[in-house]
């Protein structure tokens, strides 16, 4: 946080907590950003799976269940990509949805801070 | 002068919480300092060794987080696998899977029909259970590795917002120390003309 040049605006145990609770959103933004990465990935991976499926001649796939890969048949291997795929798109979909309400949260308390604090107080991204 | 009411510049806040000092919000600046009778150097000295040591619990929690983390997909691993051997149990087939028995190196195995599989527990132990124990003993871990993390990701918004409320008053006393630096300049050339 940047430091006034000595400015006399007094800060107030409510201007205090709307700061607590800025630093607390923006940290939420973050790990969504990560986490929303990561469901994409899985997402993808997913995708590229079931096409695999689908071009490959063979009966049984290796599916892997925890760390060892079992002989499944291709029909439940579908099954199951299609589940994990209705599993992780499911997840994105909150993943956004709360990341845009905590945009939102968090540009409402911007103009409430900038417009106490003008100058005297950096909420952007160093 | 410090004009207005405030008896005391403590806050409504939590004193502290599991161990962590809870950060002591500042109403006025001047009647902090009056109160600790710190000057603004040792105030700010002091305040930052406080951030320090909260930097340190937090590096220490994050570590905890990081440690559970990977432990719930890993429970959620075997979970799978208890409940495809159970699954497969009725059918009188048995699994074939191929499993790696080093890097690189894999081998197939023929799981027939089977009532207990056996879990590590840790610390070189390893106990044989039936599917229903495992699965129940499995979801037990499961909810309370993932009930851990609940707490500790709250610890860590406290310990976050503790660091916030720190850095905040620094940022005032300094502002502060340079408001009464900038007066005490003003009133000697007042003085003189």
């Amino acid at each position: 946080m940047q430091q006034g040049g000595g400015s006399e605006t007094e800060v107030t145990w409510e201007d205090q907590q709307n700061i607590n609770k800025f630093g607390r959103l923006n940290n939420r933004f973050h790990e969504l950003e990560d986490e929303i990465k990561v469901a994409k990935e899985s997402n993808d991976n997913l995708e590229d799976a079931g096409n695999e499926l689908i071009l490959t001649d063979e009966e049984v796939v290796r599916f892997q269940i925890g760390e060892v890969f079992a002989h499944v048949p291709k029909e439940e291997v579908e099954t199951r990509i299609e589940e994990m795929k209705e599993v992780t798109s499911k997840s994105l979909e909150k993943l956004h949805e709360e990341k845009e309400s905590v945009l939102a949260q968090m540009s409402e308390l911007k103009q409430i801070l900038y417009g106490k604090f003008k100058d005297s107080i950096n909420l952007e991204e160093d | 002068m410090a004009t207005s009411s405030s008896s005391s510049s403590s806050a409504e806040v939590v004193t502290e919480r599991r161990g962590i000092p809870g950060a002591q919000f500042v109403e006025d600046v001047q009647t902090y300092l009056t109160q600790t009778g710190f000057d603004c150097n040792s105030a700010l000295a002091f305040l930052q060794e406080r951030l320090q040591q909260y930097k340190m619990v937090e590096m220490k929690l994050q570590a905890q987080q990081r440690e559970l983390l990977a432990k719930i997909p890993d429970i959620e691993k075997c979970l799978d696998v208890v409940a495809t051997l159970q699954a497969k149990k009725g059918t009188g087939e048995a699994l074939i899977t191929d499993f790696e028995i080093s890097e690189g190196i894999y081998s197939r195995a023929s799981i027939e029909d089977t009532d207990s599989v056996c879990l590590w527990l840790g610390a070189n132990v390893m106990l044989e259970y039936s599917c229903e124990e495992a699965t129940a003993l499995l979801r037990k871990n499961l909810d309370n590795a993932k009930a851990s993390l609940e707490v500790l990701l709250a610890d860590l918004q406290f310990l976050r917002d503790q660091v916030t409320i720190t850095q905040v008053t620094i940022a005032r006393v300094y502002n502060w120390d340079v408001h009464q630096r900038r007066l005490r300049q003003a009133s000697p050339s007042a003085k003189d003309s």
